[in-house]
């Protein structure tokens, strides 16, 4: 023991010595072959992942001489912003916004809600047929929305929901039943009720978080005189902060970034950011006219251009508050 | 004086009071649309004004589909070849997460590039992304992705490569984009479960002798399996439904182009039916494997 100790202590009696010590302990083990190699890895991953916002970027300020010119790969020599004027009239680029944002954060509330109450139910109360339920909420994440799609879009169409419409309407005298498409309300009524898209995953996050809560918390509560309900809100909640901004999180995204429910829900002259970015080649056609429809070029500039317009509201919100999200998600704790 | 509920009582019904929210979502936004799909397959529709009429014709659809319909079943069977993708993505996102999981600097970095893909991949996106940056539209078929100015063809041709090897190689990187672009939430997941593992683990194993090797099929493997089914799941869902499927394509065109509501129905039920058989048989083969660290 004490042979070891004078080996530890005789050599690197000053600073640089110990500096010393500490790269032929690293060129000895082989360790920055390894550091070295892992830098390596990282930039080529970050290269592949950023590759396609680089090249969104790139494309969409040349203007069409430079596509021509072949020294030019990544920084244009002209700039242009004619595709990104042309992209934001053609999408109707506020509208559009408006309407994601509006649907891309009513649901994320609505789904945190309904889907915390749900988690929640099934992580702590024993009921009958729980088992039953909670293999229903995994049935509505196994079955795509496609094969409902078409009734789905009838009761939307028609919305009349348990006769409830039907029942007002013998008192009122107002017709029988509400037409939701092209209304935000299609996508909310089913989020506040935890059937919106893929609220079955949020359920099931939440219910995993809350199992992983102590049931101490809870207990004392109860001793204390405190409902379930009581206890919902004012212990379990707050303490859910990270299993919420996932679930905030991913809910959000999926309905900015949702297509086929929001292309039919919304019908043809309301459409979201990515409604308007899939149907750009056409549009782009129509509107800009003749010259333009012959030049790939052109047509091609004016859809990266749109891309980036499309990302560029959820990679702001991304850049701002990415540490906090992923902090939070990475911690999350479920099993 | 009114007569006290037992507790275990109470619970049973705050139970249900909890769920009712999801019950009444489920009844209404799936259990109905999703029965009368079932019916809607087994008739020949047309929209009318007021709604869906139609006049049933029994399994007529079904067996149009799979017995006459040569394009429905060959889609069905390219799906099934995408599904190859799904072990590449767990194994990629296994690394990328065990690459983000220590500290150094830039990981803050890196986890934010690496969580990219959830932020902004959306179906329509990566569609217009892989049309025009695979094929680059302008000059012609040869991918420009990862390798800018479409210098990678040039470069093999001068190895002496034949036409066939290119190709196979551009098909190759063009793979790595969807693999890459697909495993966002997979990388998250794995890192959730990656913090999950408590490190006292690891710090008996250390003890013990095991090497990094042996840490990682011995205890981060086995931990992580109840990740990996998640995931396994939500990959092969995220590719069955994805926008550029083919087959979503064909149901959509079915029904809104073709306007043969009752035969995209029947489609989309066999569709799911195929689905289900496959996300069953991934449980069963994999249900062995899972680990439950708490027992």
């Amino acid at each position: 023991m004490i042979k070891l100790m004078k080996a530890a202590k005789t050599p690197g009696t000053g600073r640089a010595n110990r500096r010393l010590d500490g790269l032929v302990y690293r060129i000895r083990t082989g360790k920055w072959i390894w550091a070295i190699a892992k830098y390596a890895i990282l930039v080529l991953l970050a290269y592949q992942l950023l590759y396609p916002v680089l090249y969104m970027i790139s494309a969409s300020i040349k203007s069409p001489v430079d596509s021509y010119d072949p020294s030019v790969i990544w920084i244009p020599k002209h700039l242009s912003a004619t595709g990104f004027t042309d992209a934001y009239k053609t999408m109707k680029y506020m509208d559009a916004l408006t309407r994601s944002l509006m649907i891309g954060l009513g649901c994320a509330i609505l789904d945190v809600m309904s889907c915390a109450l749900a988690g929640y139910g099934f992580a702590r109360y024993k009921f009958p047929l729980r088992p039953f339920f909670f293999a229903c909420v995994i049935l509505t994440l196994i079955v795509p929305t496609q094969t409902i799609i078409l009734p789905y879009y009838m009761n939307m169409r028609y919305f009349d929901p348990l006769g409830i419409m039907t029942l007002l309407s013998k008192v009122t005298g107002k017709g029988n039943v509400i037409n939701l498409i092209g209304n935000n309300a299609a996508f909310f009524i089913p989020s506040a009720l935890g059937a919106g898209i893929r609220s079955g995953l949020y359920i099931y996050i939440f219910k995993q978080f809350f199992e992983g809560m102590s049931a101490a918390l809870e207990e004392s509560a109860y001793v204390d005189g405190s409902g379930p309900l009581r206890t919902f809100a004012y212990i379990m909640l707050p303490n859910a902060k990270n299993a919420i901004i996932t679930v905030f999180l991913f809910s959000f995204v999926w309905h900015f970034n949702d297509y086929y429910l929001s292309k039919q829900l919304l019908g043809t002259n309301k459409r979201t950011l990515i409604v308007a970015l899939s149907s750009l080649r056409v549009d782009l056609a129509a509107v800009i006219g003749g010259q333009t429809t012959t030049d790939p070029i052109r047509i091609q500039t004016r859809i990266q251009a749109g891309c980036l317009l499309t990302i560029l509201p959820m990679f702001l919100l991304y850049i701002v508050t990415q540490r906090k999200l992923a902090d939070s998600i990475e911690h999350i704790g479920i099993k | 004086m009114r007569k006290k509920i037992p507790y275990y009582q109470k619970k049973k019904i705050y139970g249900f009071l909890f769920i009712t929210p999801w019950l009444l979502g489920f009844l209404l936004f799936f259990v109905v649309p999703f029965v009368q799909s079932c019916l809607y397959a087994f008739q020949d529709l047309t929209a009318t004004p007021e709604g869906m009429a139609g006049e049933w014709i029994g399994s007529y659809n079904f067996s149009y589909a799979l017995f006459r319909d040569t394009d429905f079943l060959i889609q069905c069977a390219n799906s099934l070849k995408d599904l190859v993708t799904v072990p590449l993505i767990l194994v990629y996102s296994i690394c990328f997460a065990l690459l983000l999981k220590k500290e150094y600097v830039g990981r803050t970095t890196m986890r934010a590039i690496a969580f990219l893909p959830v932020i902004i991949g959306s179906g329509v996106l990566m569609d217009i992304l892989k049309t025009d940056v695979f094929s680059s539209g302008v000059k012609g078929a040869e991918t420009v992705y990862l390798f800018s100015g479409g210098g990678l063809t040039g470069l093999f041709t001068a190895m002496g490569l034949s036409a066939d090897m290119i190709g196979f190689i551009n098909t190759i990187i063009s793979k790595i984009f969807d693999l890459t672009w697909r495993s966002g939430v997979q990388i998250l997941l794995f890192l959730a479960g990656l913090h999950n593992i408590p490190s006292y683990v690891y710090e008996a194993a250390e003890i013990e002798g095991a090497n990094a090797l042996e840490q990682f099929f011995k205890i981060t493997l086995p931990m992580l399996t109840p990740m990996l089914l998640l995931n396994v799941v939500y990959s092969v869902i995220d590719i069955f439904s994805d926008f550029g499927n083919t087959i979503i394509q064909m149901i959509y065109n079915m029904a809104f182009t073709n306007v043969r509501f009752g035969y995209s129905s029947a489609l989309s039920i066999l569709y799911f039916i195929m689905i289900a058989v496959v996300l069953v048989i991934v449980y069963l083969i994999l249900k062995r494997f899972i680990v439950h660290p708490e027992e």
